[in-house]
């Protein structure tokens, strides 16, 4: 049943408080461990088989009569769930030791689980507002998440980003209320359908401005990006890592490539702002994660500048590019994930974020030195981990689409990226150890074990990328690059 | 009826315009909250009733509870409320119709006929229980999401908490 990925998830928030006052940690440490363990193999399996025999729409019934619920497991889609469960199962891992001295942690888990249903809804809805109701779903439990600490930078950080949300939801709403008003319907397929047949380009670009602001937004697109630096960094790591790592791309990237790729059609013109967007992004996310002491906040700026590949990928158009982009979701969710894992458990082991007080941390805590090494080698794009793979495809792309320009900018900005990483591995890990250091231990079992399966997974991608990109990405490029025409003839339901 | 559609629109911006100027947080998001209120009750004139109901619970309830919870855990000392938005609201609201005015008028004038297709509409009821079943779901989520981040903001950390 492709319900299962939302049902799953929600049913076992609902009871998580309440399983917390009979166990108060391994109940609940153990059934989200083993639901979202579920989830990751459910969708390698079942969503597999659907999507290859082609019959990722189901109607849900209840007595034989038809609830009107529609759900569409596509390619795209599931390439989404998988990188969703992938990570989150790495983050649950490290919050079993992690979350320990933060208390109630079936309320944690329950809010975590809210989010990873309301994700999971986001990429299987096929209505417009049901994307954006699923959307708030998961935006209103990380503001929670991202509170959960309750330190005074913690609460003003989950406002802030509270605030802003809900100035893109407004923008949001307004493109859906005037689609809705011009074509009688909140069907992705529908909408394809009366934009394509009736001469409606101005209210369509109209909600194209709406929807990159609203979705850029969520996305952290500059100039939408002021949130980020302050709420991802603030938040316990394990959700600093879902953040960046996922909600982003899903809440931000996925709604915006759905809608332009495959509802609005993407139009040379909606094409151009999308690249200079991404651009922008790419650039501005790189030069100022370089002068950052904070080492969470350099990573969220880092995370600014690689959803600016994604864009820039997206916005090229071509297959390359949209592999690339694509490719890069998984692989920057999973590096980035797993280097706010470890700036947790940096924090954890040292009790700071200020790369001014580190130093020689490697010789102390020699797995999360080694592990952050291959986050960052990943993310700046070094081969042969999987980051290397996506940024090249990326590249490709843009030089298939005669946008030198941009390619040769998107190369010099993975100098820049590889060169910001580097000063980590300098100022926390290498060197000598301090003497305020000199009692720090290596994380307990979960958070390390947790850090070395993403690691690991990150090298064996890069290795078997050709498995991962004929297996997961093709059916999903398959599905963006058949354009307007796959919503107009699979989402009309 | 148009009188007092009239009078909600007024309402809405009246009280958008307040939650952005009032320097007290508290007093900005019931403002806020009043805001929320009157655009349901202008989607519910506009017949968009789902959406009304979704701007009363999630916006005007959920978001503004999350609200006064955050600024109740954060607040400071209390301080004088600034004059200013009492001589800025005049001015503000004028500027605001003027270019409401315009805005609507250009888009009115560039709006595509395109009315033979058929909105989903129909009674309350319709909508919500036969027609949008699934974004019911997604909202009982969004009230999960909303109960357990109070929950959590008030949470005892430990036994000294």
């Amino acid at each position: 049943m492709v319900s299962l990925f939302i049902i799953i998830p929600f049913v076992l928030a609902a009871f998580l408080p309440l399983i917390e006052k009979v166990s108060k940690r391994f109940l609940p440490d153990l059934l989200t461990n083993l639901a979202i363990l579920f989830l990751l193999i459910y969708s390698m399996t079942f969503g597999y088989q659907v999507v290859a025999s082609h019959s990722g729409i189901r109607h849900f019934q209840w007595f034989n009569q038809n609830l009107n619920i529609v759900f569409a497991l596509d390619g795209f889609s599931l390439f989404m769930l998988f990188a969703i469960y992938l990570v989150s199962f790495g983050v649950t891992l490290f919050s079993i030791d992690y979350m320990e001295h933060y208390g109630s942690k079936g309320i944690f888990y329950a809010l975590f689980m809210i989010m990873v249903g309301g994700m999971s809804g986001l990429v299987l809805a096929t209505d417009l507002f049901t994307i954006y109701v699923f959307l708030e779903v998961a935006a209103i439990s990380s503001y929670g998440l991202v509170a959960y600490g309750l330190k005074h930078d913690e609460l003003e950080a989950s406002f802030k980003y509270l605030a802003l949300s809900a100035v893109a939801t407004a923008f949001l709403l307004l493109g859906i209320a005037l689609i809705f008003s011009i074509t009688g319907s909140l069907k992705l397929g529908d909408i394809a359908e009366r934009f394509f047949k009736e001469d409606a380009k101005f209210i369509m670009y109209i909600c194209t401005g709406f929807f990159i602001f609203g979705f850029g937004l969520k996305a952290a697109l500059v100039p939408f990006h002021s949130w980020l630096p302050d709420a991802h960094p603030s938040a316990p790591a394990p959700i600093s890592a879902m953040l960046s790592g996922l909600l982003i791309k899903v809440s931000g990237v996925y709604a915006l490539t759905r809608i332009f790729l495959n509802v609005f059609g993407l139009t040379p013109a909606v094409s151009t702002v999308l690249m200079y967007l991404g651009i922008i992004s790419i650039l501005v996310g790189a030069v100022l994660a370089l002068g950052q002491d904070d080492i969470k906040r350099m990573l969220a700026y880092s995370s600014i500048s690689q959803v600016g590949y994604i864009i820039l990928g997206f916005g090229a158009g071509t297959s390359f590019a949209i592999m690339g982009a694509l490719f890069h979701i998984l692989n920057h969710a999973l590096a980035k994930g797993l280097l706010f894992l470890n700036s947790g458990s940096v924090e954890h082991s040292t009790g700071t974020r200020d790369l001014n007080k580190m130093g020689g941390l490697g010789k102390r805590m020699p797995i999360t030195a080694a592990t952050t090494v291959v986050g960052s080698l990943s993310v700046a794009g070094v081969p042969p981990l999987n980051g290397f793979w996506s940024k090249l495809f990326i590249i490709i792309g843009l030089l298939q689409a005669r946008a030198y320009g941009f390619a040769f900018v998107a190369v010099l900005a993975s100098i820049i990226t590889l060169w910001y990483y580097i000063i980590i591995q300098r100022r926390a890990f290498f060197g000598k150890l301090k003497e305020t250091l000199q009692n720090v231990k290596e994380v307990p079992f979960w958070m390390a074990l947790s850090t070395l399966l993403i690691a690991l997974v990150c090298i064996i991608i890069g290795i078997g990328f050709p498995v991962v990109i004929s297996k997961w990405i093709t059916p999903a490029v398959n599905i963006l690059e058949y354009g307007i025409r796959y919503a107009m003839q699979y989402l009309r339901l | 009826m148009q009188e007092l559609y009239l009078i909600s629109l007024c309402a809405l911006v009246f009280f958008s315009i307040l939650a952005v100027l009032l320097k007290d947080l508290l007093k900005a998001a019931l403002s806020l909250m009043a805001a929320s209120v009157f655009l349901a009750v202008v989607l519910f004139f506009m017949k968009a009733y789902y959406a009304g109901v979704f701007e009363i619970s999630v916006v005007a309830g959920l978001i503004t509870v999350l609200f006064v919870s955050t600024i109740g855990l954060t607040r400071g000392d209390d301080f004088k409320e600034s004059k200013l938005p009492v001589y800025i609201f005049p001015l503000f609201f004028i500027w605001f119709i003027i270019i409401d005015i315009l805005i609507m008028y250009l888009l009115l004038s560039k709006m595509p006929p395109l009315t033979k297709w058929l909105p989903e509409s129909g009674k309350f009821g319709d909508v919500l229980w036969q027609k949008r079943t699934f974004d019911l779901f997604a909202q009982i989520g969004i009230i999960f999401a909303g109960v357990f981040s109070v929950l959590a903001l008030f949470r005892k950390r430990d036994k000294n908490d």
